[in-house]
Parts: C-alpha cells; structure tokens; sequence
C-alpha cells in the first residue's frame, strides 16, 4: 500500500493522480503471479489483490480460466503467515467464488483454519467456507458450526450465526437442526450475537405461527440488550399482534404493554420502532396512539435528519388515518417547512394540510407560499394534490386556495406540475359553484402565457362549456380570441370552436363574435379556416341578436355519440365516390377493450380528461340511445342511468351486465351482451324477465338484439311501466334467450342453421336509491338553512346490532343513494357517535338533504335519528318510508 | 436489509458496489440511477450533509423491481465522494453510519477520492466486516479497526 501513498502534499495533483490510473486486466493477472513465488512478497501480494478488488468492483469479469487461475494462485498465499494478507486472502475468496469443482483446493485449508487457536481465523474461516460451500460439504463441518455458535467468543458466535443465516436459504434442512444452540445463543450477553441469533431463530421458526408467538411471549419477559435485537423484536411481535387480532376481536390488545415499554428505551431505533409498531396497529385508538405520537414529537425536533425524516414519515401516514391525533405536533411541523431536507418538509407541510383546521388555512398558505419556490416539480405536485382535497374539505375557504393555485399557475413549472394545478382548478369549479368565476378567470389569464399546447386546448374547451352559464360571458372574449391571434394553430382552432359556443349560448353576443369568427377565415390553417366556416354557417349566416337552434346547440354541445375508433375505420375504409360520407353508417358498439388496457385507463384520473366528460357524456350518449329506439321515445326526459351491474360472473361464456333506466312514470332494463366464444355467433337475443316479485311493474316493450358476434358487445332493452311518482321497488329474475349457430374459425361464416338456447342470470333489482342522483352541495349548513324547517320530518330508529358503527353508517347511505357532504362518509375508529350529512335529487327533481345522527352502545346496538328537509313533504315522508321499510 | 452500497466519484464513476437482493439484470439500472440521483441532488449541498430519501427524481417504473417505493436511497457526501445507499428503513439507518464513519477513520480525515483510493483495500475489508450480503455484522468501530487486522476484539 506503501507505494500508492503520495509525500507531496501538493492538492491539485493529489486530486488528479488516482493510484489505478490506467488499471489493465491483462496486466494485473500477470502481476498475480507473484502469489506463486516460493518468497513471497506479502506487502506486494497485498498490493495485487486490491487491484483485483478494485477491477471486480469496477464491474470487470474474469474469464473461466482466468477466475481458476486467480483463484489457485490466491490458495498458494495460505503459506503466508502475514495477517494482513490473510485476511485480504479470506476476502479475495469471497469475491472469486469459485466453483464446486475448485472449492476442494482450499477447504482443507479452511478447516484448518476454522479449528485454529487464533479466534479470527476461526470467524474469517467459517465465513468464507459458508460462502463458497456446498450441501455435502456443510454436513461435514455441520458440528463445527454448531459449537461456533455457541462459542465464547461474539466473532466467531457472530460469522457462525450470519453464516446460518445466508445458508438457510439454500439448505434448510440442516440449519434447523442448529435450533438449540441458536436459542442459546439468544441468551448470549454479547449484543451483536444475540441480534444475529434471534435473526436466525425468527427465520427458522417463521412458517411456525405458534412458535414465533412463543418465541415473542418468552422474550418480550426476558432483557434483550441489543438494541438491534429489541428491534427486531418489536417487529416480531407486531406481526404476531397482527394475526392474533384476527381471532381475538374482544379484550385488551396483547403484547401493547410490551410496545408502550419500549417507548422509553435509551435508544433512538427502538424507541422508533416502537412507535412505528403502535401507529400500524389495526384498529388504533386514540389512547394507544398518544405515547407513540408524544415520542416522535420529540424527534421532530431532534438535530438527526434520519430521526425526523422518519418521525415526519410516520406522522404523515397518521395523519391519514387519525388526523385528530396529530394535531398536537402541528406547531413542531410548522417548524419543519423551512428544513434543509426537502422530503421532510414536503412530509411537514402534507401532514399539516390534513391536520389544519379551517381557521388555521390561511397562514398555513402563508407559510406554503414561500416554500414552493424551492422544491421539485414532483413534491409540488403532491402539495397541490394536498391543497385541492383542503378545499374541498373547507370549501368556504375556497378563495384563499384558489388564490393560492393561481398564484403557483403563474410561476415555472413542467407539464405535469401545471397539469396537476389546472386540473385541481377545474375539479374546485366543478364542486365549489362559487368558485367558479374567479377559477375561470384564472384559467383565462394562464392561457394568456402558457406554453402547453395540450393545456391550452383542454381550457378553452373547458371555457365554452362553463363561460357562456356566468353571469357576464363578454368578458372571456377577449382571452379567447388573444388566443385566435397569437397561438399556434391547434389552439387557434380551438379557440375558434369556443367563440362559437359562446355564439350559440349567448344570443347577445351574437353579432360580434359573428365579426370575430369572421376575420377567421383568412387564417393561414386549413382546420381554423374550415372550422370558422362551418360554425358561421351553422349558427344562422347574418349574425343577428336571434336564438340559436336547438339542433346548433346538440351540435357544438352534444358529445360524439360514435366511438372515435369506429369513425376512424370508416373514414379510412371509405372510398370517394359520388356518394358523400354517411356518419350513419359507423357502428355505434363499443369494441371491448382488452383488460390490461381498461385497468390503465381506470388508474388515470384527471379533471380535464376522461371521467368527468365520460360521467356526463354517458348520461348523454344513454339518452341519446334512448331517444333513437321508437318504443322509447315517448318516455320524456330521464332521470337517472344506475352505473352497470354485473349480472354473470367473470370469465363466463357470456357477459352479461345491467343499467337502470329511470324515468317518470317508465323503467328501462339496458342489457349489455357480449360473447366471448369465437366459435358462436348468437342471433334474436333476449332477456326474459319474469316481474313476479315486483308487482308495481307492467312489461310494455322488448327491444331484442339481432345478432351478437364475438367479443362484439350488443344491448337489448326490456321496458317497464310503474306508476307516475311513486318509487317503486321490486326484484326481477332474468333469463338471456337466443339462437346459437356454429362458427367456422377459419372462414369466420356461420352456418345456417342455428339452436335455441338460453342462460340463466342473475336477479336484478329496483331499489330506493335508485330514485336518488347524488348531487353535492358546496355548503351543506347554508343549504340546510335555506330548504328552511317546513317540510322537515324527524324521527328515529333502531338499526340493531350491527359489525361497527362505520359499517352501519355506510350501510345507510348506500340505502339512500345520496351524496354524503363534507367528508362525513367517514367514521372515526373506534367512535361511539357520528353526524353524516347527505344531499341529493329525488325524482321529480325534488331537491333532499339529511342529517343523520348515529349512536352505538357497548352491546353494538345502533340508534339512528334521522332529519330530512326537502322541497316537498311528500318527499321526506318518501325518504323516512325507505328507512322504515 | 442493505440493498445496495455504492461509492461513486463526482464524476458517477463508481468505486465501490455491493448489492443484494437485487437481481443482477436489475443493477445496472439501479447504478445509473442512484449515481445519477447522488449528483443532481448535491448542487449547493454541504460537505458531510446527510441526505436522507432525497429523491428529488421520485421512482419511476423503469425498474422491474416490484418493491421500489419501499426503499429510501440516502446519499452522503464528501469532498469528492459520494456514498448512496438503498436500504429499508431504520435497521439499517444503523449500517450506513457504521459504513460512513469507518470509511472516513480508514481515510483519517474526511474522505477524498484520493485518499480512498490509497485505503482501497483497507475498505473493502470494512464492508466486508460491517455487510455482508446485505445483513449487518459488525457495528462497533473499534472493533471493526481490529478485525481487519485480524486482532481479536477487546471486549470480552
């Protein structure tokens, strides 16, 4: 090593030289040779290891033959008596690993030197034969390695044990047989071998429920000192309390003494450990919580970033699910924004969002403001996310995070982030009516600089649908038309599709956007000429103050009601003729999308994207189908679509699933059918419903499906008839009759002849909830008082015992079918009360609220009370009707 | 567990691996990344600061590796070293302060890459002692000084 060292303390030089500057393989390997020497030259010997050290590091490999000869020389080296070559001989070994044929070479050696006198011979020997041993060789130093472990001396205990360890995964059978030294070893007083001892009993006992609870319960009495071991310990036993809840609902929790105890070790980790283990207890009270949570309060301000990035983490998981709980450590946390450490402040500031109460938003933005400017992309993102289910927590206080959104829309930012903070205004707008004109003007006055394509594409649709419903459309003008002047053509022609919205909404504004859309015509794009042109035409040529048509508006407005797929395989299938493109002709069915597919676009949720368009557009594209069907027609507007309900169960021949259809005075089953049987191809399918046990409902019509190919999905109707207002309920059994003919797979024909055949469904149902839309209230109090107490019907109930009063309250509100408000869906744990609040529109376009009080006794018996206001009494006497029955 | 020790210079020229439990197809990615991850998060940082789960790119899914997000990477770094680790929590918060404070006594004061390229192998003889395979083996400095030198600990 001698040689690498440098005297001259000259530092530019000392930086540049390395002592492996210009290290070669080739001739490393010829330097080895010196290990071969009958003199040999430990310091030299060492000095050539270390380069191949470092080559193996650098990710260098050695050829076969290469490995073998390294490996043979290195054996030679065990004549040395120079302990540092030793143990860079025993670590060179390790690294070759050489292969079952070559391990003979040096296990003699070995052997000799694991029954040596000198103790680390002994440890360094039992390493290295574990690591490069095979099965039959183990159960020749099998007793070697049992008395190791029990050795005096904690090294070699220690490489016995670890060695045990690592050889459990590979030869299990003989490691289980150590289990009595190993368990003597647990006792032992050095700390580090009883660490690695009860590492190894756990895993050798792990499959072994009965016997690690023992293992636990014989511990937890006794004195681990190792603090390592006591965590170690702590976690054992958590798993233990883990599955022995799930047979022991009653009584106190086990093993909680033992976890409470260990907050008040000397050393940080267990305390830590300890802490952790209480706060992933399942079903946590706010009792066993506070000593956790007092300890990693201290740790919040402990001068170790380890210590409060680790309490900050487990507070913020917490704060998820008991946010009370951590109130207390608010003012700490408050403290945390300003850490060096950026994780530990975005986990402060995303805790304090769920723990701050409503008065205490304002300067906590305060304090976010300055923050924000300094963190990545990616934590912004997750402070938005924060911020924006904040304000829908405390909608008053929607102004103050509104401010706050726009503000951060100003400053730089990535797509994402930008993405994240858009759609969070959107979702405010949605949910917050009030909300909704300063959140526009933001969007305006973002598109005014944003350098997304994408966004700026997304807003002003966005803009033509929400604008034109303000109360002073005009002034969005402006921003929209900017955009016709400055952008690139995508967004031009956009913004050309939103003036015309406008147009077609707003009949006052008419005539100018008429001149606006007009100086469109000259652009330098196809797609913005095109569109301008088209709009002038449909919204009525002069652009007169006059009212737009109703089949205009179902044109800018109404969704597509093709899939754009199907639009696309048409347009490229047609070929000019004569006769112009009929958009009639495109298949309306929805191929069914693979799986994998269908899982990836359920994970994606944006504001401006898919759902909220699709939640709307399929209340259109429903109606729509509806109105298109003759039998149909007459039913007037509908109320509601149910979302599907699966009436086969997966991977069946047959997929089967249901929407409801509620109308005024009809009831619509929407059988959606799809085969999934290429050889089969199903003609005149039906569903047979038998209405026996719904006596309200008389069959008017059935709409059956002509033919259903495979993986085609198709639908067929049946209609019903109930009485006018009345919320009729009922169970209906369904049986899916159709003609099977065979399918020629190589043809892809059907025969002529097919069979009858029918299959059995499930039962499908009307219920109360299904006269029920949910629809939010922003401020449920001011909603409250403004339905004013006449037609207000109180009462109360017993619900029986019942699992839990979370389970009681969800349980309700499913029966209702309303929308809870203010996050009052959610039930403490372990609470004896709750107040939920409900809104929503009943049939008839009655507007509902509710106020459910709920209580629990020790015996699990439920009482609920339950207020209604409504628009109608008849209502909310209906709604206590459904409650009572 | 330690999933990975990786010692790299400024530069990300790596100097020291060790992985475990990391399957071998997986490393190269997990060595592009973490260096990568150590450099951008050391602009303005202190010598000697700890970062703790400093990601500032967070964990794409680029890795196979089903379990990524379970695993915080720490870098520490040093005039002209940095030292990442991808661990589990807590446990083994304990193996990278042992790892971190034997490298800077092997190097005498704090480490430069010179000064830990001269002590190369004296190092590797550490990690070796403090991990193996991913489990910590020895914690206690003093003894770790003396079983490199093959010197029996002097506490029992």
């Amino acid at each position: 090593m001698a040689q690498f060292v440098k005297k001259d303390d000259d530092r530019d030089e000392e930086a540049e030289y390395s002592p492996f500057l210009g290290i070669e393989k080739g001739a490393v390997l010829q330097e080895a040779r010196v290990f071969n020497d009958p003199q040999l030259d430990s310091r030299r010997c060492s000095q050539v290891i270390t380069k191949l050290l470092y080559l193996l590091n650098q990710g260098e490999t050695f050829t076969k033959v290469e490995a073998t000869e390294v490996f043979f020389a290195v054996t030679k080296l065990f004549q040395s008596k120079d302990i540092g070559l030793r143990r860079m001989v025993y670590l060179m070994i390790k690294e070759l690993s050489p292969s079952s044929d070559e391990v003979i070479i040096v296990t003699s050696s070995l052997m000799k030197d694991m029954n040596s006198k000198t103790d680390v011979y002994r440890a360094n020997a039992i390493r290295v034969l574990c690591r490069i041993t095979d099965g039959t060789l183990l159960t020749q130093i099998e007793r070697y390695l049992k008395q190791a472990i029990v050795d005096k001396n904690p090294v070699v205990a220690s490489a016995a044990l670890v060695s045990g360890i690592h050889l459990l995964q590979t030869n299990p059978e003989i490691v289980k047989r150590w289990s009595n030294e190993v368990q003597e070893a647990v006792q032992s007083r050095a700390a580090l071998v009883q660490f690695h001892a009860l590492a190894l009993l756990h895993q050798i006992r792990q499959n072994d429920r009965l016997a690690v609870s023992k293992l636990v319960t014989s511990l937890t009495r006794g004195t681990v000192r190792s603090p390592l071991a006591q965590c170690l310990l702590i976690r054992y036993t958590s798993q233990v309390i883990r599955e022995s809840s799930m047979n022991n609902q009653s009584g106190e929790r086990p093993f909680y003494d033992f976890l409470e105890g260990c907050l008040r070790h000397k050393a940080e980790m267990v305390i830590f450990e300890a802490a952790r283990a209480i706060t992933e207890l399942n079903g946590v009270t706010s009792r066993e919580l506070t000593p956790a949570i007092t300890v990693l309060q201290l740790f919040l301000s402990s001068s170790k970033p380890v210590l409060r990035f680790a309490a900050v983490r487990t507070l913020n998981k917490v704060a998820m699910t008991h946010p009370m709980a951590v109130t207390n450590c608010n003012i700490d946390m408050e403290s945390l924004i300003s850490d060096q450490n950026r994780s530990i402040a975005t986990l402060a500031i995303t805790t304090l969002l769920k723990t701050g109460n409503e008065s205490g938003v304002d300067r906590l933005m305060k304090q976010i403001t300055n923050f924000m400017s300094d963190i990545a992309d990616e934590f912004k993102i997750v402070v938005v996310d924060a911020i924006r289910s904040l304000c829908l927590k405390f909608p008053l206080k929607y102004r103050t995070l509104m401010n706050f959104l726009s503000n951060i829309l100003r400053e730089e930012g990535g797509f994402e982030y930008k993405k994240a903070i858009v759609d969070s205004i959107v979702i405010l707008i949605r949910d917050i009516p009030d909300a909704k004109e300063s959140g526009l003007l933001h969007l305006c006055e973002f598109i005014e600089d944003c350098e997304f394509t994408y966004l700026s594409t997304q807003i002003l649709h966005f803009l033509g649908v929400e604008g034109p419903k303000t109360s002073d459309p005009s002034k969005y003008i402006r921003y929209i038309y900017n955009r016709v002047i400055l952008e690139n053509a995508t967004v031009r022609a956009s913004a050309v599709s939103t003036l015309a919205k406008f147009g077609a909404m707003v009949d006052s504004l008419k005539p100018r956007i008429f001149v606006l859309l007009r100086r469109c015509l000259y652009d330098n794009d196809d797609e913005v000429r095109d569109r301008a042109t088209l709009y002038l035409n449909t919204l009525g040529g002069d652009g007169s103050v006059i009212e737009t048509d109703k089949d205009v508006k179902e044109f800018l407005f109404g969704s597509l009601d093709i899939p754009l797929v199907n639009l696309e395989t048409s347009l490229k299938n047609y070929e000019p003729t004569e006769e112009p493109f009929d958009i009639s002709s495109v298949p309306k069915e929805v191929k069914s999308q693979p799986l994998a597919e269908k899982k990836a676009a359920g994970k994606k949720s944006t504001a401006l994207g898919a759902p909220p368009a699709s939640l709307t557009s399929a209340v259109d594209t429903y109606e729509k189908l509806l109105s298109s069907i003759p039998e149909f027609s007459t039913f007037g507007q509908l109320f509601k679509s149910s979302a599907p309900v699966e009436l086969t169960e997966a991977e069946t021949e047959y997929a089967v699933n249901v929407v409801k259809h509620i109308f005024d005075r009809h009831v619509v089953f929407q059988y959606n059918c799809t085969n999934t049987i290429p050889e089969q191809l199903l003609e005149n399918v039906v569903v047979v419903v038998d209405a026996s046990e719904a006596e309200e409902f008389a069959e008017l019509a059935t709409k059956p499906l002509k033919a259903l190919p495979y993986d085609t999905p198709g639908q067929t109707f049946v209609a019903f008839e109930k009485p006018e207002g009345v919320p009729a309920v009922g169970r209906f059994s369904n049986v899916l009759k159709f003609i099977v003919k065979e399918v020629d797979p190589s043809t892809g024909e059907a025969e002529d002849d097919g069979v009858e055949d029918e299959y059995q469904l499930e039962d499908s149902e009307i219920v109360a909830a299904d006269y029920m839309l949910k629809v939010r209230v922003s401020n449920f109090r001011n909603a409250w008082e403004s339905l004013g107490p006449d037609f207000e019907r109180v009462d109360e109930y017993g619900l029986g015992p019942r699992e839990s009063l979370s389970e009681a309250v969800n349980a309700v509100i499913n029966l209702l079918g309303m929308q809870p408000c203010e996050g009052t869906e959610v039930v403490a744990a372990n609470s004896r009360s709750h107040a939920c609040l409900l809104s929503g529109v009943y049939i008839g376009n009655v507007k509902v609220l509710v106020r459910l009080s709920f209580g629990v006794d020790s015996a699990k018996e439920v009482a609920m009370k339950l207020a209604v206001r409504s628009e109608d009494e008849s209502v909310s006497d209906a709604i206590h009707e459904i409650v009572a029955n | 567990m330690l999933l990975a020790v990786l010692i790299a210079n400024s530069e990300g020229n790596i100097l020291v691996e060790r992985f475990n439990g990391v399957p071998g197809e997986e490393r190269l990615h997990w060595r592009s990344f973490l260096v990568k991850l150590g450099a951008d998060n050391l602009k303005g940082v202190k010598n000697e600061e700890l970062l703790v789960a400093c990601h500032k790119y967070v964990f794409t899914p680029c890795f196979p590796l089903t379990l990524t997000t379970l695993f915080s990477p720490c870098v520490i770094k040093y005039a002209k070293l940095l030292i990442i680790f991808l661990y589990c929590f807590n446990l083994v918060s304990e193996a990278m302060f042992v790892v971190t404070s034997a490298i800077k006594d092997v190097c005498g004061k704090p480490p430069t890459e010179r000064l830990f390229l001269d002590k190369y192998g004296r190092i590797c003889l550490c990690l070796d002692e403090i991990v193996w395979k991913g489990l910590l083996e020895n914690t206690d400095k003093d003894r770790i000084k003396r079983l490199i030198r093959l010197k029996p600990p002097t506490e029992f």
